[in-house]
């Protein structure tokens, strides 16, 4: 009795210690200072999960920050200060990325943006990042950013449900399935596919075998992966990360007699992370035979791709999680390509306003984006600067294609077909053409 | 029907890797007092080793890399032990700050992990054997094998804590420290030895559960963990044969209920069942208070 009393006091003591801590966090981030000190390394955060489910994300972010900083510094930097990255783990939950993001505002007086905020944490984020008026990339499909406002929000990425429907109209229109089950992992990111996938399927006039949700800390799926071969679908849309779809299509494969059913991924698929597990789980052959993605349309070669390429080749031994392998997947994937864009564009933005206060230059993002009439196309940050240097308008199209922001700073982009090479190389598989996409809509 | 036959032949495997663990966590706690929450990161560790031994060369069998495992397992809970957990219990800290040096220790080598090795997940090198379908069941060789190893597993340990002088002295031991010390058994001695025996079988359990889960990182284990917690505490803690039952109810029941409800809460009901039958009886299924 004595040690439940003690059990007791102590849990107590913890309590008030936590809601201190709570308290003290909350009232830490009322307010940002856009003062930046003259020559002060700029900051770029990278705010997206390190640790947890989807940890692989930020790792990959990072990559990608690492590489278009270093381009940018190879080239003066900007406005005379040198770019650099900083980390923020929000383990990919929103009651872990409130407090990272609040400590970001306290401890760094010179962020110049923000790039990540990731599906997992947007929705309690972004609202608190707008707040500080600062300029963020985030890549986050959820709905509610399609007819929510945010000023200094900016998303290259396409909405969850624009990509439900291009995987739809892939599974009917170039692979001619009838039959679908789906198998989303329970995360905000990937839940946010099921309902529109689920529309887009009766549109089509297809058959919905089966929907299961895959809880991404589970061990095992294989009452689950059981219920979806017992359906018998001829493919499966899923978006399982971590190591859930790894799991998952091992225990679909032994349970469909050690036959693969065909996958349709999400773009969040392609990523290396993402390969290597279910590679390795499923056999890398396995994978590149039954495989495809839908994925933004993305630079595979050519003066687009040229400058991203060999900024990723200038910092890949600085990245631990990456390899030449998964730096090759890398390069295809969105969580690479957009933000590099989005850094690009936001540093572009800096210079042709003359200012680092993101209030002044978020404005130019979306005039270097999309272009003004007589603007000259550029594809890497230095042809930018050199040619804002020369008074010239401009418009930045990188590794990720032309952007076309609408009024909620959203450029959803056009879709294409990927695949694996049983190396892990991202293979560009085909279109999907408008009417089609339109059709599943 | 068939579903509902499949998800309790998938329930058995769950229930043997949970055994298996959650047998080594019992008797670690009934011989040492901790509960050793740090016992889930040690089953990682352990799957990572077997997998660095797997990856040796084409013919490293996994089963041969989950001899090394066992070892790494044993060396690892036996130094924590001594080490952190001992040293701790001297100075007369409570129970409940050992729990939380635990789970320090669990946050440590599961971070020290991923900052090693990365957030990427691992697949061993192996075949999963013919698949094998028997009145519903549907399971594959190596599931096969891990049903099998765990019922070795099982009676090996029955035989050892009911019929050997060491079974004996860690029965004692954990009954009451000072009496069996008082009685000439050298307690200090059984504390190293069952510390170097659940920590072989945590590193066994480990792989094994890699080796189900078919992919796996530095995190993987941390539903796992509570589910083992959930066994041991639903047949009574320090009670290995509870244990085992209530790796067997949590497993099963755990899988069956993906047949019938939203499969992402298909652990709700082994955790109500849990708590009914603590409501019960307070102490567990088994709730003699010693070992066996």
């Amino acid at each position: 009795m004595s040690g439940f009393i003690r059990l007791h006091s102590s849990l107590r003591a913890a309590a008030i210690l936590a809601v201190g801590a709570i308290l003290l966090a909350a009232c830490s981030s009322t307010t940002t200072s856009n003062k930046i000190t003259s020559g002060a390394p700029l900051v770029i955060a990278d705010l997206a999960p390190f640790t947890g489910v989807d940890a692989a994300l930020g790792g990959f972010y990072e990559a990608s920050c690492l590489a278009a900083t270093t381009a940018m510094n190879k080239d003066g930097g900007v406005l005379g200060h040198k770019m650099t990255c900083a980390t923020f783990d929000t383990r990919g939950d929103p009651a872990d990325a409130v407090p990272a993001t609040n400590q970001m505002f306290a401890t760094e007086p010179h962020l110049a943006m923000v790039i990540g905020c990731t599906s997992d944490e947007a929705a309690s984020v972004v609202p608190i990042i707008n707040s500080h008026k600062m300029v963020m990339f985030c890549m986050t499909g959820q709905s509610e950013f399609d007819h929510v406002h945010y000023p200094y929000f900016f998303r290259l990425v396409p909405p969850d449900l624009s990509e439900s429907y291009a995987m739809v109209a892939i599974a009917k229109y170039i692979k001619h399935y009838t039959r679908i089950a789906l198998a989303f992992g329970n995360d905000i990111g990937s839940q946010t596919f099921v309902g529109p996938a689920i529309q887009s399927i009766k549109k089509a006039g297809l058959t919905l075998t089966a929907n299961v949700t895959l809880d991404l800390t589970a061990n095992t799926f294989r009452t689950e992966a059981e219920t979806v071969v017992q359906s018998h679908p001829q493919v499966i849309l899923t978006e399982a990360l971590g190591s859930a779809d790894a799991t998952f299509l091992s225990e679909v494969k032994q349970l469909n007699g050690g036959t693969m059913i065909p996958v349709i991924g999400t773009s969040a698929t392609i990523s290396p992370a993402w390969y290597s597990s279910v590679a390795g789980a499923i056999g890398a052959s396995t994978l590149a035979q039954n495989y495809v993605a839908d994925n933004l349309v993305t630079a595979t070669s050519g003066p687009e791709f040229t400058p991203f390429y060999d900024a990723m080749q200038a910092v890949k031994n600085q990245v631990k999680s990456l390899d030449s392998g998964s730096l090759a997947t890398l390069l295809s994937g969105p969580g690479a390509v957009h933000l590099f864009d989005g850094m690009n564009l936001a540093a572009l933005a800096m210079i042709m306003a003359k200012s680092t206060n993101p209030s002044v230059y978020k404005n130019d993002i979306l005039k270097i984006g999309d272009g003004v009439k007589g603007a000259v196309v550029v594809h890497s940050f230095a042809q930018g600067k050199a040619e804002l240097a020369k008074g010239k308008a401009i418009r930045y199209i990188g590794p990720g294609g032309p952007t076309s922001f609408d009024s909620y700073h959203d450029s959803p982009g056009i879709f294409q077909v990927d695949g694996y090479s049983p190396t892990g190389q991202v293979l560009v598989l085909g279109g999907i053409s408008t009417a089609d996409y339109r059709a599943v809509q | 029907m068939s579903l509902f036959l499949a998800s309790v032949g998938f329930g058995l495997v769950t229930a043997s890797v949970l055994a298996i663990a959650a047998v080594g966590f019992s008797v670690q706690f009934g011989v040492t007092d901790v509960i050793n929450l740090a016992y889930g990161s040690v089953m990682i560790a352990s799957a990572y080793v077997a997998y660095f031994v797997n990856q040796l060369g084409p013919g490293v069998s996994i089963w041969l890399a989950m001899l090394v495992a066992a070892v790494l397992g044993a060396l690892l809970s036996l130094v924590i032990n001594k080490y952190v957990y001992a040293p701790f219990q001297r100075r007369g800290m409570a129970p409940i700050g050992i729990v939380i040096v635990s789970l320090g220790m669990l946050l440590i080598i599961e971070y020290t992990i991923q900052a090693v090795q990365g957030t990427g997940n691992l697949s061993y090198t192996m075949s999963q054997g013919p698949t094998l379908t028997f009145a519903g069941l549907i399971l594959s060789g190596v599931q096969l094998a891990i049903i099998g190893l765990s019922v070795v597993f099982m009676v090996g340990l029955h035989l050892l804590l009911r019929y050997t002088r060491f079974g004996k002295a860690m029965r004692a031991t954990a009954a009451d420290r000072t009496l069996a010390r008082n009685c000439g058994i050298r307690t200090d001695r059984v504390v190293t030895l069952a510390c170097l025996l659940t920590g072989a079988l945590c590193g066994i359990s480990g792989t094994t559960f890699a080796i189900n889960l078919g992919s796996f990182g530095a995190t993987s284990a941390d539903l796992f963990l509570v589910m083992i917690l959930a066994a041991v505490f639903l047949g009574g803690p320090g009670q290995p044969y509870g244990a085992m039952l209530g790796a067997l109810v949590i497993g099963v029941i755990t899988e069956v209920s993906a047949v019938f409800i939203t499969a992402d809460y298909k652990y709700v009901p082994a955790f109500v069942i849990l708590l009914v039958i603590l409501a019960v009886r307070p102490r567990g299924i088994f709730n003699a208070g010693a070992i066996g």
